[in-house]
């Protein structure tokens, strides 16, 4: 039997609906929704885990995974099919003595403490399956071995206004944090958890145990664990991370990030050689960009018929945008069609759409109430028939 | 699938010149994202073919590097799997002279795969054709080879390897390096089916007499002498013959033009394969006019462009103009400059305000790595 270790492996939580993002996320898990083209969410996470060094992923499932399950496969498009180590599904399982769901993610975790025992590591970080972010974890890393710390939180710097949408850390000079506040109302600090946590493994392979054994908790790392690890006086310290971050589990959000990739100064930018994000390839050939066609300020990925007019927008693998369509401010996910005289316009068509000839959906923001303006989203595998009219912030 | 497959990846290299000064001509980039080879090995592939041997002689540092492991075209096999085949990895003490040497080569491969059928082709002939009914068809006639064919015009000026003259359905007469004197004329697609033990045989015996040329001295010369007999099996979708920088730059861009053409070559159901470079999508800028082209991913457009082929990563600059041409893999071109009936090869970088003008008969070509 091989005995070998790990330093460091990853824990992916990709169990979650994201009940937020709807239609999108109707039969399946959030981090498998589509992004930027030939991208899906938990391409960033798996890509910065092999640009950080760390080869060993247990990527937690519960919800819908199918779709997940065939994308991450054997791992190789992220060069995560490894001999030991590498990517793995980890779906809850049947236990001689008792068998649950994942109840929260410190559960789920705790579920597979076998699993993380196989590779013996030092370091456990732990990842979800909703941000869009480049960062290379081995810095977090060494940071987390230079304060000594038990339990290091990623956290971002966000404008103060904004502070009390998320879980705030208070931190004293050092770095050290004291305090946890979720969604504070008079927040004391900007300083904003990007979810994502190193923990030495001794330490939480201890507060796992506990966390469980303990009536009434609801078993979540920002909830229970860390304020545990807090309250008995442990080492936990926040990481300023600097660079894009963006969670995408609202539709706003999700588009908002879409749209980052057009502008130069959102920071976003994914064509970086010493940095490539992966994402499963399908074999599609190379677009074809008609005559009469107009793409301004736009990405399309590959496979796709460009026949009309796409601006501002993000055209995903094997899409067909048929003449005189109007394609404005939109993401349009893989394998949809949209057919002659159709307007699409600050929108989010999903994956194996179909949209029949004259059909208009969403609409410029100047033109509605503000209150009644929003992003009109058309779900998975859905066929909109010819003459429909689909309102801004309308959800099919 | 009872069916190994051969390819021949330096057949024809002299025909184009400068673009396979560095390369084999399987690793000749079409269409965008595509090497030849992509198209006759996706073909075995999505016929169920689990062991190809490729046949290389030199130049196959390139077509190593494309291949890798061979998991994009789904040959990273336990039982088989892709065999690159060179030529010291026969014990011959000098590099081959045609086909029938060239399997020399592949004698170790061949020797130990299963199989009791092998599938022979050229790599320049482009299509997407199911071998699992070419074998059918080859079990189902009783014959010892049975050629691939198309049916091509009567037309002086195009040779063919292999001519064949048909009655009631049996093959008549070959002719090797002859152009097809008839309408309808069956040609050889550079595809051979024949049984894997009559291949050795027949190997072993031209090699040690010194013949070389699988068409002449095997096929036309065995045919003649009454050794075996020949059938035919037509293809009847498109296909694309590449046999010289004219015809590969103008295929490149008849599969612009020609989407009925795409449709067939890039069958969704049986989909050709390519490595994966992990490229971001391309980017169209709001100065960018884009007119009839194929674009592949990663690419940055600031430029017009008209008619041409841009492979992954290239960058056009801002008021650059690019007609009828193609760009290949990772090539930058400034700002201003005019680009008619050209072919850059691979990370060419062409400077500000620079003109490059070819004909569509004679494009200009720009080697690989080159500063113009």
């Amino acid at each position: 039997m091989l005995r070998k270790s790990k330093e460091c492996i990853a824990i992916l939580l990709a169990g979650g609906q994201g009940s937020r993002l709807m239609v999108l996320t109707e039969d399946m898990a959030k981090p498998a929704v589509a992004f930027g083209g030939k991208y899906r969410i938990i391409d960033f996470p798996l890509s910065n885990c092999v640009n950080s060094g760390i080869d060993t992923v247990g990527i937690l499932t519960q919800y819908q995974p199918l779709e997940l399950n065939a994308y991450v496969g054997t791992g190789r498009p992220w060069g995560l099919n490894r001999n030991f180590g590498g990517a793995h599904i980890l779906p809850p399982y049947a236990k001689s003595s008792k068998s649950e769901w994942y109840k929260g993610t410190a559960n789920a975790v705790y579920q597979n403490i076998p699993f993380i025992e196989n590779y013996d590591p030092e370091y456990v970080l732990i990842l979800s399956g909703d941000h869009i972010y480049k960062m290379d974890y081995s810095k977090m890393l060494d940071f987390h071995k230079e304060k000594g710390s038990d339990c290091t939180i990623a956290v971002l710097e966000v404008p103060m206004e904004e502070a009390s949408r998320f879980g705030i850390m208070n931190t004293n000079p050092d770095g050290s944090i004291y305090e946890f506040e979720e969604k504070p109302k008079n927040p004391k600090s900007n300083k904003a958890s990007m979810g994502i946590y190193i923990f030495s493994w001794k330490v939480l392979r201890e507060y796992l145990i506990r966390d469980e054994a303990t009536e009434g908790s609801s078993n979540d790392f920002g909830k229970n664990v860390i304020p545990a690890i807090l309250g008995d006086g442990g080492k936990v310290y926040a990481y300023p991370f600097e660079g894009y971050w963006k969670d995408v589990g609202t539709i706003k959000s999700l588009w908002e990030a879409n749209m980052d990739l057009l502008d130069p100064a959102s920071g976003l930018n994914l064509r970086d050689p010493k940095f490539k994000i992966y994402a499963r390839n399908y074999a599609q050939p190379s677009s074809y960009i008609a005559d009469g066609s107009k793409i301004v300020n736009s990405y399309v990925a590959e496979g796709c018929t460009i026949r009309g007019r796409v601006e501002n927008s993000i055209i995903s693998t094997a899409c067909t945008i048929e003449e005189d369509v109007v394609i404005k401010g939109s993401v349009i996910m893989p394998n949809t069609t949209v057919k002659k005289g159709s307007v699409v316009k600050f929108s989010i068509l999903g994956e194996n759409v179909t949209i029949g000839r004259n059909v208009h959906i969403g609409g410029e923001k100047e033109y509605y109430p503000e209150d009644t303006w929003g992003i009109a989203v058309i779900g998975k595998n859905k066929t909109i028939a010819d003459n429909t009219v689909v309102a801004p912030n309308e959800i099919l | 699938m009872n069916l190994a497959g051969v390819i021949f990846s330096n057949l024809y290299d002299e025909r184009f010149g400068v673009l396979t000064q560095n390369r084999t001509v399987a690793s000749l980039p079409f269409g965008g994202r595509y090497r030849f080879v992509d198209f006759v090995l996706s073909n075995m592939s999505n016929s169920g073919i689990t062991s190809v041997g490729i046949v290389t002689k030199h130049n196959y540092g390139s077509l190593m590097d494309h291949i890798g492991s061979s998991a994009e075209w789904d040959l990273n096999r336990k039982n088989g799997g892709v065999h690159l085949l060179a030529p010291f990895a026969s014990g011959m003490s000098y590099v081959y002279q045609g086909k029938l040497e060239a399997l020399f080569s592949a004698f170790p491969f061949l020797e130990k795969t299963p199989e009791d059928y092998v599938v022979l082709s050229d790599s320049t002939i482009l299509c997407n054709i199911n071998y699992e009914e070419a074998l059918e068809a080859h079990i189902k006639s009783g014959k010892d080879v049975t050629v691939i064919v198309t049916r091509a015009k009567a037309n002086p000026a195009v040779k063919h390897e292999l001519v064949l003259t048909m009655q009631e359905g049996e093959v008549k007469d070959v002719t090797v390096d002859y152009p097809a004197t008839a309408d309808d004329t069956p040609v050889s697609m550079g595809m051979y089916i024949m049984e894997k033990k009559k291949i050795l045989d027949v190997v072993r015996e031209c090699v040690a007499r010194g013949r070389h040329h699988l068409e002449r001295d095997f096929i036309q010369d065995s045919f003649y002498s009454g050794k075996i007999t020949l059938g035919v099996h037509e293809f009847t979708g498109h296909v694309i013959r590449n046999d010289s920088i004219a015809t590969y730059f103008a295929n490149n861009l008849d599969l612009i033009t020609n989407e009925e053409l795409r449709r067939d070559l890039f069958n969704r159901a049986r989909p050709i394969y390519t490595k994966v470079r992990d490229e971001v999508p391309s980017f169209y800028s709001p100065q960018s006019t884009v007119a009839d082209c194929l674009i592949a991913d990663g690419c940055r457009i600031h430029g017009d462009l008209e008619k041409s082929v841009l492979f992954r990563d290239v960058y056009v600059g801002r008021g650059t103009v690019i007609k009828n041409s193609i760009i290949m893999q990772g090539t930058k071109i400034g700002e201003g400059c005019y680009i008619e009936n050209a072919i850059l090869d691979k990370n060419v970088t062409v400077s500000s305000g620079v003109k490059l003008i070819g004909a569509a008969t004679a494009p200009c070509i720009v080697e690989k790595g080159e500063t113009v």
